[in-house]
């Protein structure tokens, strides 16, 4: 059963005649309409639609924004060479692509257990022809030589991420420089990493061979896509959050906005100063572009975003927080967020400290991550990859346990998402591929970043993510991690 | 007081002089309840180590008298996948076949050595009030230990006081702040004697109170209740104190946070707390039942074949032996799904806030 969590109620949890007074937990002076969500109470055996009325839809949560909000993060520009173009994308706000609009990647070098891969700073390209057969072993503790399940195809690195290729006039100009491949061809590199582009991207604007979000280097060596930098002033920082690109200061502290303070003029004064900060600006200096500097109250200078002055939260102890905009009127800021998912989704708290996305009846969604131990580490997560390696993970390889302990979730008749990182896939359940719609027991399913989304049986509750980190080395390198929102405990630690 | 993680290493090495300083009652006061750490019969502790114990100190001439168990996940695969005759294996026949059974494991016998912890001594309860012959004897020579997990674990080199999980676990409890468990005592009368206490854990939300060293834990600290997302971890246990020992009666289940990263805690059934109280610490152990599946989950999200194979510890062969050694609620074939163990816990006094304390 799901419940709103009203003020200093009693908890009562499965063992009948047990209750303990929890006093006044929640504090309803500090309670904005999102932190009201549910509660989720321990005698629930089982997640029932028909027993969840509190949850709250997708439409009223804050971390996104809508399809017509526009907010799009502004950059720096930079010098590019011609062909070279900046395209504003969904999650990872503005990356390089090529002529075409297809995102550019880099594949920065780093070190797995038993040895490390990818391109070195002003390096070469590591990313080549040859056709890859076997694991190399970097991942522990499996040995190398085992043959990969696509070793008959003839596949290369190159083929899944073709470099992006310079013309043979091309010049070097800014950041941009041309590296020489093994059979001559010049290759674009930014900031000294050669540049790819992904066989998953189709149109401007996707960036499904991967993301900004900071990996685990258990996860494998990945690609992150490139972009100008955000135009923000020193002292911030921007970091990619699953809702969006966050905002906080240079250690990683988040900013807030307060809705008691009018355009670039804070009202923060007397005991909001208990809690709060102006982010200071220095003395001599001046606004540009979506920033102010104002003069707060105590005369100091103030940073403003958009108009609005920035804060820290003094009761902040962990960066990347979300705490301050528990308090009612205050918000994180971002410099975009990614748009609503659909009206199906939930969010729910989750008892690791933190929120998750769940599906309508309250069930933790989980985004399923792979990347193969070849030398090019490439990924299988999604439905055009192998499949053996999820299959392995979700079921001992046999499908229908997958579908079992892992299911889709199932989009309704008609599902559509205002959001390009969501969308409706046909999946064929026996081998998690791609299928038609009139393929015989084809599933239309919600996928994230092209990848279909699961919950998992062992979940009985809303809230519950006992599947967190399931599969090969935390879940990162072929499994399951919760489409985590925040967690107090580690940091906001983003599972990508 | 400073409780120094020295300290903490010296139980790990020898558990049994400290054990018995810990809980072997010796009818002498060691502690009136006073300020400045009590108010109102009020008195938290915080978590700062644990570990599921083995009692070690009979050697392993007897605890392991065929050895420490050497067939870990490494050894395991390089035994049914040999590279070295230039046969070659696939990834889905070798790799993932070891990791789909890791994660979805079986009972059906397996070839793999196993060898179970032999002796006769045991930390932990008698849980189910009886004297069985599985059952041990406490090192203070109590019977009817039941202790099944020392069993199953015992010679297996990472859950063993110098293995690498109890460790990383031990630092780890320390580190994250999930990990944060805490005990409040209400209704206490005298911390030396009282037959009727309230003892309810919580999950706390701050980082331990530590000397200017930031190796000892020191009394005083405070710690806000995580009353938001905490709420599973809350239950409530009544005890009494018996020459400054708490023992709670057993509860049908307590929720303990024990993750190396992002996840993980023990769903402890018949949850019981033995420890020993002064104003400044708490010491002792708790002990109860662990469902086999969910031990097996917790193990492989924190701890991945890799993490596995450095302490020659194989998922799939220790839920075997722990299925087979379990000693508590059958399903529905009759088959018993948990199995009983003790985890020895180290508190240090703190100030637990409660919401309505903190002015949030």
């Amino acid at each position: 059963m799901v419940q709103n969590n009203p003020v200093g109620r009693e908890l009562s949890n499965a063992k009948p005649g047990r209750k303990v007074r929890l006093g006044s937990f929640f504090h309803s002076a500090h309670l904005n309409k999102f932190l009201t969500v549910v509660l989720v109470v321990t005698s629930a055996s089982v997640v029932n639609a028909a027993d969840s009325p509190a949850v709250e839809t997708a439409g009223d949560m804050k971390y996104w924004q809508s399809v017509d909000s526009g907010a799009k993060e502004a950059y720096l520009e930079e010098e590019m060479p011609p062909g070279i173009q900046v395209v504003a994308t969904a999650l990872d706000g503005p990356v390089y692509a090529d002529a075409d609009g297809r995102t550019l990647y880099k594949w920065p070098v780093n070190a797995l257990r038993n040895g490390s891969t990818g391109d070195r700073e002003d390096g070469p390209s590591n990313c080549t022809d040859e056709v890859l057969r076997t694991e190399v072993g970097f991942m522990s503790p499996y040995p190398a030589g085992l043959i990969l399940p696509y070793a008959d195809q003839g596949v290369s690195c190159a083929q899944v991420w073709p470099p992006a290729l310079a013309p043979e006039d091309a010049e070097e100009v800014g950041k941009w420089t041309l590296v020489e491949r093994e059979n001559g061809a010049m290759q674009w590199a930014y900031d000294g990493f050669p540049l790819y582009t992904s066989d998953l991207d189709k149109k401007p604007g996707d960036v499904l061979g991967g993301t900004k979000i900071t990996s685990g280097g258990d996860g494998g060596v990945v690609r992150e896509p490139v972009g100008p930098p955000p135009d923000i002033p020193p002292g911030f920082d921007v970091i990619s959050s699953t809702t969006g690109r966050l905002l906080v200061n240079d250690n990683e502290y988040s900013v807030y906005t307060w809705d008691g303070d009018d355009l670039n003029t804070s009202n923060c004064v007397a005991e909001c100063l208990d809690d709060w900060t102006p982010v200071r600006a220095p003395e001599i200096t001046a606004g540009s572009g979506e920033w102010t500097i104002i003069k707060h109250p105590s005369g100091i200078n103030q940073q403003a975003f958009r108009g609005k002055p920035l804060y820290t939260y003094n009761k902040d102890t962990r960066t990347r927080s979300f705490a301050g905009s528990d308090v009612p009127g205050w918000h994180n800021v971002y410099t975009q967020r990614a748009v609503t998912p659909p009206d199906e989704f939930t969010v729910q708290d989750a008892a690791f400290g933190g929120q998750v996305l769940a599906d309508s009846r309250g069930k933790s969604i989980y985004i399923y991550s792979c990347r193969d131990d070849s030398i090019a580490q490439l990924a299988c997560d999604h439905p055009d990859a192998s499949q053996e390696y999820r299959m392995a993970i979700c079921g001992d390889g046999d499908p229908q346990v997958c579908l079992e302990t892992f299911p889709y979730v199932i989009a309704e008749a008609g599902a559509t998402s205002d959001s390009s990182l969501w969308s409706v896939m046909v999946i064929d359940p026996m081998t998690g591929r791609r299928a038609s719609e009139d393929q015989e027991g084809s599933l239309r399913v919600w996928a994230y970043r092209e990848r279909p989304i699961y919950t998992y049986s062992g979940d009985k509750e809303p809230g519950v993510t006992e599947a967190d980190a399931f599969g090969e080395f935390y879940g990162r390198r072929n499994g399951y991690n919760a489409f985590v929102l925040r967690d107090i405990y580690s940091n906001s630690a983003f599972r990508r | 007081m400073t409780h120094s993680r020295t300290d903490r290493t010296a139980f790990r090495l020898c558990p049994l002089a400290l054990f018995i300083t810990s809980l072997a009652a010796t009818g002498a006061a060691t502690a009136e309840l006073s300020e400045p750490y009590q108010k109102n019969g009020r008195i938290g502790y915080v978590l700062t180590d644990k570990a599921w114990v083995i009692y070690e100190d009979d050697g392993l001439e007897v605890q392991c008298p065929q050895g420490l168990n050497a067939s870990g996940v490494r050894q395991q695969f390089a035994e049914l996948f040999p590279m070295d005759d230039g046969q070659e294996w696939t990834v889905l026949e070798s790799r993932l076949m070891r990791e789909g059974r890791m994660w979805h494991p079986e009972t059906s016998p397996e070839d793999f050595p196993y060898y179970e912890a032999q002796g006769d001594i045991a930390y932990g309860l008698n849980l189910d009030g009886k004297v069985d012959d599985n059952d041990y004897i406490s090192p203070e020579g109590e019977e009817g230990i039941d202790n099944q997990l020392q069993r199953a674990i015992g010679c297996t080199p990472g859950w063993r006081s110098d293995g690498q999980f109890v460790h990383f676990e031990s630092l780890f409890a320390i580190g994250h702040g999930y990990n944060r468990w805490m005990i409040e005592l209400t209704g206490v009368d005298d911390l030396v004697n009282d037959d009727d206490v309230t003892v309810t854990s919580y999950r706390g939300l701050d980082d331990l109170f530590t000397d200017a060293t930031g190796d000892g834990f020191v009394p005083g600290g405070t710690q806000r209740v995580d009353a938001r997302w905490g709420e599973s971890f809350v239950e409530e246990m009544k005890g009494k104190i018996v020459d400054g020992v708490l023992i709670t009666e057993p509860v049908e289940a307590a929720k303990v946070p024990w993750a190396m990263r992002f996840v993980g805690y023990y769903n402890v059934l018949d949850f019981q707390l033995k420890l020993k109280l002064t104003p400044e610490t708490a010491e002792g152990i708790f002990a109860g039942y662990v469902d086999v599946k969910q031990w097996n989950n917790r193990l492989n999200r924190n701890w991945g074949t890799h993490h596995q194979s450095y302490g020659t510890v194989s998922a799939a062969s220790e839920y075997r032996a722990m299925r087979r050694l379990a000693d508590a609620y059958p399903d529905e074939t009759g088959a018993n799904t948990a199995i009983s163990g003790a985890a020895r816990i180290s508190l240090t006094q703190v100030y637990i806030v409660h919401p309505d304390e903190s002015g949030e």
